[in-house]
């Protein structure tokens, strides 16, 4: 048996059954091709549709077109039904097929918007390399931004590489993280190279992985919480991205914030592309869309 | 046009080179645009700004700490690599301490016949600071003075607050012309334009912009889109600049010293031409290292940015730059009660163009949101 990859996340789609897309005014798309992680969104006049997400090839087009087909595949669509695509996420220039290219900050704060309901007012999407906190108002417009700067430091990437190195499957990260009896201190760099030498070291020193990675998550918490205090938060607060998925992370971020962020039922990682299917919507109704 | 500022901007090293050749005059290097060009240009010497070049180097890591901003340890790297060999002279007047260490090693390790240290005041509000900088401008018109070998006179001290004043009078009408609501040139132009002027001989200068403004009515007018406007330290990174306007903006004026912070304001001539000089550097749109305890400089970008209609602003600063980043807060606090949104970026010596991009994308996207709603 080959070895097993701890950091690969579970690649899925899904269509929600009750919607009929014939019936619909408005099939428009967004396609967030991201660092690590691309996704699909399919919308019926401002209705979540269908979905994929999966992870980010070495090509943009290629990974744009995988998303997209997967998530059309068995709803009877064909990227030709969409009235607008708009490509989202660092990849979002180099998708051919897309009408309009719009930033993931703008995406994810509208998405979040659609998942959270209209009381976000600061939006943390954590990201495969990536870090930004964003305040938008009630409609979803973005009011101010700030990203991390150059470094893939406490980010998605940086927790694959963490499962990987500790043998434990990425989804069950955050829960083995709790699994301690007394909160360690948290490793001393969230430089992804820095902290595996350090989270070595303490595996050879003893620790259970357990407590290494509950060292680890509480690193990127509290980064995460000195770039959010550079902007300031302002209630309420909601998470999107793959590491909103993160109990280890998240959790340690709502303690170290005091703040509690929202919940929601739909997957977070697929936010911009949601987004993205949203703003296209609006494109068409603008007459600004592919069959206008 | 405005190619040939381009070009003077490109190949800065040969013109100063061709200068010296065709005039037999001295070159003199110098770190900060608080050194009185007045006096040097007045002795017949050709002042030329020591800029960096944006490209990553490794020469500088023992002569200057690592937490110095980048734009002096670009500087000091010029130096080092000998791209300068040509100067006579090297010069700086006392403004942040990251530059003038640049300065000091520069003068230690790389041989130049003549430096001078001019002492400008930092609390340039202080009433002490004018008698003190007269006395100082004294001291370095006789060094340079002794230097060349032929005393400034009266009459040489009147011909180069002239020449200065010419040119940045252009400079300011060229800067009057981006009001338009269609503007006659975009931020890299106008930039282009600015900063070539810290180092080409100033009447040549002059008669390029001259020639430029002349020309104005017949160019193709551009839609600006979103006007924004740069505030930040030293901002000659052309690449950067060029990719804001690609993104769908253009700048339409600014607050850096390769911008109008160098030009802004003219020597009034009187019978005690010191003291009009003094007055000059003393009431300049300050550096920030100089802006205190009254922080002028908000009031003077509110302005600015009033008067050229400007809709976003992105400020920028030299990384580890801390007058700037004491300044940053205060400056982003008193737009955003203005209603103007500004992003905040670092620079460092080569700049992360395709972050810089989503940022700058997702800035104009704020602007302009109400198109997606």
């Amino acid at each position: 048996m080959a070895e097993q990859e701890y950091w690969r996340w579970t690649e899925y789609r899904h269509h929600d059954e009750s919607i009929d897309p014939r019936a619909g005014a408005i099939v428009a798309a967004g396609i967030d091709v991201g660092s690590v992680s691309s996704q699909a969104v399919v919308t019926v006049d401002d209705r979540l549709y269908a979905f994929s997400s999966m992870r980010t090839g070495s090509n943009s087009p290629d990974s744009a077109t995988n998303a997209l087909n997967w998530a059309l595949e068995g709803t009877g669509l064909t990227p030709g039904d969409l009235a607008c695509v708009v490509g989202t996420g660092y990849g979002r220039v180099n998708i051919p097929f897309a009408d309009k290219a719009i930033t993931e900050i703008a995406c994810h704060a509208r998405g979040a918007n659609f998942m959270y309901g209209p009381s976000v007012r600061t939006l943390l999407d954590m990201g495969g390399q990536d870090c930004k906190i964003i305040h938008c108002d009630e409609q979803g417009k973005v009011r101010a931004f700030l990203m991390n700067d150059k470094c893939a430091a406490g980010t998605g990437r940086g927790m694959e590489v963490f499962a990987d190195l500790l043998a434990v499957p990425i989804e069950q990260v955050g829960a083995l993280s709790f699994e301690v009896e007394e909160e360690p201190d948290p490793v001393s760099s969230t430089c992804v190279v820095f902290a595996k030498s350090e989270a070595t070291g303490l595996l050879r020193r003893g620790w259970p992985k357990s407590k290494v990675l509950a060292a680890y998550c509480a690193a990127m918490a509290h980064r995460v919480v000195t770039l959010i205090e550079r902007l300031g938060i302002e209630k309420e607060f909601a998470i999107t991205g793959g590491i909103a998925k993160n109990a280890g992370v998240v959790k340690r971020l709502q303690r170290e914030l005091g703040v509690e962020p929202l919940t929601t039922t739909y997957d977070a990682q697929i936010a911009g592309a949601l987004g993205g299917a949203l703003f296209a919507t609006a494109l068409v109704r603008k007459g600004k869309g592919r069959k206008a | 046009m405005t190619e040939r500022f381009a070009e003077w901007y490109k190949t800065r090293h040969d013109y100063a080179r061709a200068w010296k050749e065709r005039t037999g005059g001295k070159v003199v290097g110098y770190f900060c645009t608080y050194v009185p060009e007045e006096i040097l240009i007045a002795a017949g010497v050709l002042p030329v700004r020591i800029l960096g070049s944006h490209e990553p180097q490794s020469v500088t890591e023992p002569h200057i700490f690592g937490m110095f901003c980048p734009f002096c340890r670009d500087c000091l790297a010029q130096g080092l690599k000998g791209r300068y060999d040509y100067l006579d002279g090297i010069m700086i007047a006392q403004s942040c301490l990251h530059i003038r260490q640049a300065f000091t090693s520069w003068v230690q390790h790389v041989p130049v016949g003549w430096s001078y240290y001019l002492p400008f005041p930092n609390h340039v509000q202080s009433r002490a600071a004018r008698p003190y900088l007269v006395e100082e401008l004294r001291l370095f018109k006789e060094a340079v003075g002794a230097w060349v070998g032929r005393p400034i006179t009266d009459a040489d001290l009147d011909r180069g607050i002239a020449t200065c004043n010419e040119f940045r009078s252009a400079l300011r009408e060229l800067y009057e012309s981006r009001k338009a609501e269609h503007p006659p040139l975009n931020g890299v132009e106008a930039m282009l334009a600015v900063v070539s002027g810290q180092f080409v001989d100033k009447t040549e200068h002059t008669t390029a912009l001259r020639q430029l403004l002349d020309a104005l009515d017949g160019r193709e007018r551009r839609d600006p889109k979103i006007r924004l406007m740069l505030v930040g330290s030293e901002d000659d990174d052309v690449e950067f600049i060029r990719m804001v306007e690609a993104c769908g903006a253009t700048v339409v004026t600014d607050d850096h010293c390769t911008g109008t912070r160098y030009f802004w304001n003219n020597v009034e001539p009187g019978e005690d031409r010191l003291g009009a000089i003094a007055d000059r550097y003393l009431t300049r749109p300050p550096c920030p290292s100089k802006d205190w305890p009254t922080r002028s400089r908000v009031p003077h970008i509110l302005d600015l940015a009033d008067r050229w209609g400007v809709q976003g602003v992105v400020v920028l600063q030299q990384k580890f730059c801390d007058p700037h980043e004491a300044d940053t807060p205060a400056i982003i606090a008193a737009l955003r009660e203005k209603g103007i949104p500004s992003l905040f970026l670092e620079l460092d010596v080569t700049v992360p163009v395709g972050q810089f991009k989503t940022r700058t994308d997702a800035f104009l996207e704020m602007i302009t949101a109400d198109d997606l709603f």
